[in-house]
């Protein structure tokens, strides 16, 4: 005979048995989870790849945030463009935009396709808008009310809306932009007289040729840019963006991985429950002359069967989910991703398969070890296996997943860790839950006494369900409460006159003119802090990056021009912590006179800066140290003369660099402002913008909204995952519900037998699945509680605060979940007649 | 008695000699069977009696190759078990042993035909499902092919296992307490039926049983006693 024909026959007898539909249930799950992340993450890396040198825009990029003037020979292609932010306002409404200005060339590598609809196909066309014409994201229309065909002022420049950007190179890399883009002409930057002295531009210089060719002008390059400079090869660029996506996606993936992980428990339930239940069986067959070889194939290929089968059906859902996903990660990219690709979907169900063996091999092992003499004696159990060996190898497969997963040897440490210390956690909350069902099980009477007293004599399982389906609903809960309550709790914080607009780019010869506005109009602003952009490249006489160690030299504060400004007031919301401020100093001021080219600085051991004590701990810096600062082609030193702590959330204008007055007066400068506009009085907004073009006006209202759907995006995102997991959880109640339900059906029996009618059954079993609902919500409440307050105090310095619709919510979501799912796998036991049971059962 | 010689007797199907089963228990060791001997030739009946606890089924299995002894040796069919793993012995069983156990052992997920066709299956037969109908029939349960046992009487469901046991013409079949669940008149029935197709497939058949009337069936009766055996005389 064919083992495997004969394994095949049985399983098809017996597809109708509760352990083989939970096992399925829990794979499809667990396989769903995992295939879902899976599929997105393999479509993002592929679109990074196949787009190659289209991302950049370029075979070479280099960004500066100053006009380079010269450049080594090569025979490449050049494109030039500027980048910056400002307002684009049409009537009364105003947003703040990313403009970029290109030349005919823009881009060398790379499609720019543009729609005469939003969100329409488009069709290839150079990125560069007619004259007096622009191109915009499909976003900024409805923020506008403005349709193709509108007017739109541009600081002091009026555009035509020709048409809407439907793609652009490296359209994925912006995915969570906060402000739509712009296409405009470079040449008609001037006309809109928005970029000032001191504004913040970056300048992006494209190259295309050769390979041969570019490598020898990067090589040539490299050693004339500083480190605000930025050199990117097309491959770079995608592998700078794939790394950021990949650590994303590997965080993503284990989250996921988290689901299959807790149907893992499912499955390993539901497989002792059918071994359980064919030890009979299998002794039986080896009366018939089954060997151990063929006892293995028989079941062996059983398992294998309805693996591939989960598994598959798992794919085709995480297929259906993925594209939700990527809806919610990537709206208005998602139908720009390759199709589906063949790899996630083999990494799923390998991924099936080995769970599979993890959790079902130990009780298979069992069940072929069954002696025939069992056929005589039913009470032999099978031959014990050593439970190391079980464990052992369950454990490392089950690493092995999570290793596979995570990529990453600390990553699987941590992860391991914080599953193990948290399934500690949950046992032990849930053992204190059971406590609190004992007293109340004590004062109880009737079906609801004799259902408590149900959860509390199948301890274990109920421990495992409490723990499953508590952490399925507090991770849920917990994602609910950061979506709804980080933002707006740090809103409630600030005062209610925090500034809600900020005033950036303000020329000098506006200062007093907006002063004027924004008197007359009776609003408080914030003072005029005068603005000039440096980069630190000195420590006491060194190169800066010379005293710092190895790993802290690429600090994002080297990397950046920093916002240089200069106060004898120390700003509010601003503390001395170290020295003393600086005050009123006279430093370096150009005297009447100075011949014509003289520079506008000198250095002035006398000069005094303030640093941010966050600053000062990055870069190693205390008092009296001197930072030397380029400020376009001049260098200056200034001494440390007092360390602040600042409270960057104060809505204010905030310096990690202040300069006392004398030292950078003579600059040409912008200034910035931050102002409170009532309610009642934002209707002037739109006029302060026709006044004032060139000014951008952050509204943070409007940040913060654009802020909060970012994160809402995120956050949904995971939310589908968790709904994943929340679905894992009832399989492992259902699961353990199954592998009791002999013992139930017994204690039915003997119920009826001496009296008890269906509905007293009924209602013990409703008790029961009601109350153990109730638990692991009331559990899960506590602990989002805990969990949240610690995120919002340690994390974000907010107030913790109590949600008391949480602990409605949950628990109602618990009974009804564990309800249901409770009384439809046991039910029938209420139903079976007595005499029935009592043959089945003998 | 002087313990028979099994090279002597190529005709026995079973034979043991001086067997011992032993068991560890909390208290020290229990002594199941002590140095038991017996030899069975092709066709005849031996009726294995005793009072409950006296070791009838743990020597029935260990005859039957279904588990090891302690002391002694066993031979099935001229293999001496000893010698064998239970893989070996479990090819031993394919195809030449049958067995009727008292709780009657059908497979619940299978029919009445399906659970005679399984060790058909095992053994790679041809025109297994013949075969099954046929000895179903034989059984007089044709009509039952499609049932399932939860849809069978105890009596019924015993006649299933009997003719799976003989299904595949085995030289011996094992029988455990074959009536111990069933009523008297069924019981009877039950025996009448297995004694027939026992005498029609000319099998050797050793069976269990504290029942009088069925011991009486057999030709030779093995008496046990505090794990002890003798011979209590022949029909």
């Amino acid at each position: 005979m064919n083992f495997l024909r004969l394994g095949l026959w049985l399983l098809k007898r017996e597809r109708s048995s509760g352990e083989w539909r939970v096992l399925l249930l829990a794979l499809v799950i667990g396989v769903g989870s995992v295939s879902t992340t899976g599929f997105l993450g393999d479509r993002l890396q592929r679109a990074m790849s196949e787009q190659g040198a289209g991302f950049l825009g370029a075979d070479l990029l280099v960004t500066s945030p100053r006009p380079i003037e010269s450049w080594p020979d090569a025979a490449l292609t050049t494109s030039h463009a500027l980048e910056f932010s400002s307002m684009v306002a049409r009537g009364d409404a105003f947003q703040l935009a990313t403009l970029r200005a290109v030349d005919s060339a823009y881009p060398l590598r790379g499609t720019v396709r543009i729609a005469r609809q939003p969100f329409g196909a488009g069709e290839a066309r150079p990125a560069q808008p007619p004259p007096g014409a622009v191109y915009v994201d499909p976003g900024l229309l409805p923020l506008l009310e403005a349709k193709v065909g509108d007017s739109v002022q541009i600081g002091d420049a009026h555009f035509i809306i020709a048409g809407v950007i439907a793609e652009e190179p490296g359209q994925l890399g912006g995915v969570f932009g906060l402000a739509p883009r712009v296409f405009m002409r470079a040449d008609e930057v001037g006309q809109t007289r928005i970029l000032l002295p001191g504004s913040r531009v970056t300048y992006l210089y494209q190259f295309a040729g050769e390979a041969e060719a570019l490598a020898v002008f990067a090589a040539a390059l490299k050693p004339r840019l500083d480190r605000t400079q930025r050199l990117i090869g097309s491959r770079e660029g995608v592998e700078t963006l794939r790394g950021a996506f990949a650590n994303a996606e590997r965080y993503i993936q284990l989250t996921a991985l988290v689901s299959l992980l807790l149907a893992v428990a499912a499955i390993a339930i539901a497989a002792r429950r059918h071994a359980l239940r064919h030890y009979d069986q299998a002794a039986l067959l080896r009366c018939f002359g089954a060997t151990t070889a063929q006892l293995r194939v028989l079941y062996g290929i059983q398992l294998l069967v309805l693996g591939l089968i989960g598994s598959t059906i798992g794919v085709v859902i995480g297929a259906f989910a993925q594209q939700a996903l990527a809806g919610l990660v990537l709206p208005g990219a998602a139908a720009r991703l390759p199709a589906l690709g063949s790899a996630p979907v083999i990494a799923a169900i390998a991924s099936g398969l080995l769970a599979t063996a993890a959790a079902a091999l130990p009780a298979l092992l069992r069940l072929i070890r069954v002696s025939p003499l069992r056929v005589l004696r039913r009470d032999l159990p099978p031959l014990p296996l050593a439970a190391w060996i079980s464990l052992v190898f369950s454990g490392t497969v089950l690493l092995a997943l999570t290793a596979w997963y995570a990529g990453d040897v600390k990553l699987v440490a941590l992860f391991v860790g914080a599953l193990l210390a948290l399934a500690l956690v949950l046992a032990l909350l849930a053992q204190l839950a059971l406590l609190l069902g004992r007293q109340v099980q004590r004062m109880a009477a009737g079906p609801l006494r004799f259902g408590l007293a149900q959860l509390l004599r199948h301890r274990l399982d109920s421990t495992l369900q409490l723990g499953a389906f508590t952490l399925a609903l507090f991770l849920v809960a917990l994602l609910a409460l950061v979506r709804s309550d980080l933002i707006d709790g740090w809103q409630q914080q600030l005062p209610p006159d925090a500034p809600n607009f900020f005033l950036v780019n303000i020329a000098p010869h506006q200062e007093q003119a907006v002063a004027d506005f924004l008197r007359g109009h009776r609003l408080q602003a914030s003072a005029l802090y005068p603005m000039v952009r440096g980069r630190v490249v000195e420590k006491n006489g060194q190169p800066i990056e010379s005293t710092l160690p190895e790993g802290d030299r690429d600090s994002p504060t080297l990397r950046r021009e920093l916002n240089l400004t200069w106060t004898a007031t120390l700003p509010p919301n601003n503390s001395v912590v170290a020295g003393r401020w600086h005050g009123e100093q006279r430093g370096n001021v150009p005297e009447k006179g100075t011949p014509a080219g003289a520079p506008l600085l000198r250095s002035d051991p006398s000069a005094e800066i303030s640093v941010e004590s966050g600053m000062a701990e990055r870069l190693g810096l205390g008092l009296d140290d001197t930072l030397g600062f380029r400020v376009g082609d001049q260098t200056l030193s200034a001494r440390i003369t007092s360390i602040r702590s600042v409270k960057w959330d104060s809505m204010q204008p905030n310096f990690f660099v202040i300069f006392a007055p004398g030292q950078l007066d003579a600059l040409p400068a912008s200034a910035i402002a931050s102002v409170f506009v009532p309610p009642e009085a934002t209707a002037m907004m739109p006029q302060f913008v026709r006044s004032f073009p060139g000014i951008t006006v952050l509204a943070l209202d409007k940040l913060i909204a654009n802020i909060q759907a970012v994160f809402d995006q995120v956050i949904g995102a995971i939310q589908l995952l968790l709904g994943f997991l929340l679905a894992a959880g009832v399989a492992v109640v259902v699961a353990t519900l199954l592998a009791s339900l002999d013992a139930r059906q017994q204690e039915s029996v003997l119920m009826r037998t001496l009296g008890a009618q269906r509905a007293y059954l009924a209602k013990s079993l409703w008790s029961e699945f009601l109350a153990l609902g109730l638990l692991a919500g009331l559990l899960a409440s506590v602990c989002a509680e805990i969990a949240m307050a610690l995120i919002a105090g340690r994390l974000f310095d907010l107030a913790p605060q109590l949600h008391p619709w949480l602990w409605g919510v949950l628990p109602l979501a618990g009974a009804g979940l564990i309800g249901s799912a409770g009384w439809l796998t046991t039910q029938h036991v209420t139903r079976v007649p007595p005499m029935q049971s009592i043959r089945a059962l003998s | 008695m002087t313990p028979p010689d099994p090279t002597q007797f190529p005709a026995d199907v079973v034979a043991a000699r001086g067997l011992s089963q032993r068991v560890a228990t909390g208290e020290g060791t229990l002594d199941i069977l002590t140095d038991v001997s017996l030899a069975v030739k092709a066709g005849e009946t031996l009726a294995i009696v005793g009072a409950s606890g006296s070791g009838k089924s743990t020597l029935l299995g260990l005859l039957a190759g279904l588990d090891q002894a302690s002391s002694g040796e066993v031979w099935l069919l001229g293999e001496r078990l000893n010698e064998l793993d239970e893989d070996a012995r479990a090819r031993l069983r394919a195809r030449r042993v049958g067995f009727v156990f008292q709780s009657f052992q059908l497979l619940p997920a299978l029919t009445a035909l399906e659970n005679i066709l399984l060790p058909l299956e095992l053994s790679g037969e041809s025109g297994a499902r013949e075969r099954a109908a046929h000895w179903l029939d034989q059984v007089g349960l044709g009509a039952r092919a499609g049932h399932y046992p939860r849809q069978l009487s105890g009596g019924e469901q015993q006649r299933v296992a009997i003719a799976r046991a003989f299904a595949t013409d085995p030289s011996v079949v094992f029988a455990d307490e074959p009536t111990g669940n069933l009523d008297a008149d069924t019981g009877a029935r039950i025996i009448d039926l297995l004694f027939a197709l026992n005498a029609s497939a000319r099998t050797t058949l050793i069976l269990v049983t504290h029942d009088n009337a069925l011991a009486s069936r057999c030709r030779r009766r093995l008496q046990l006693t505090a794990g002890r055996a003798h011979e209590a005389g022949q029909a």
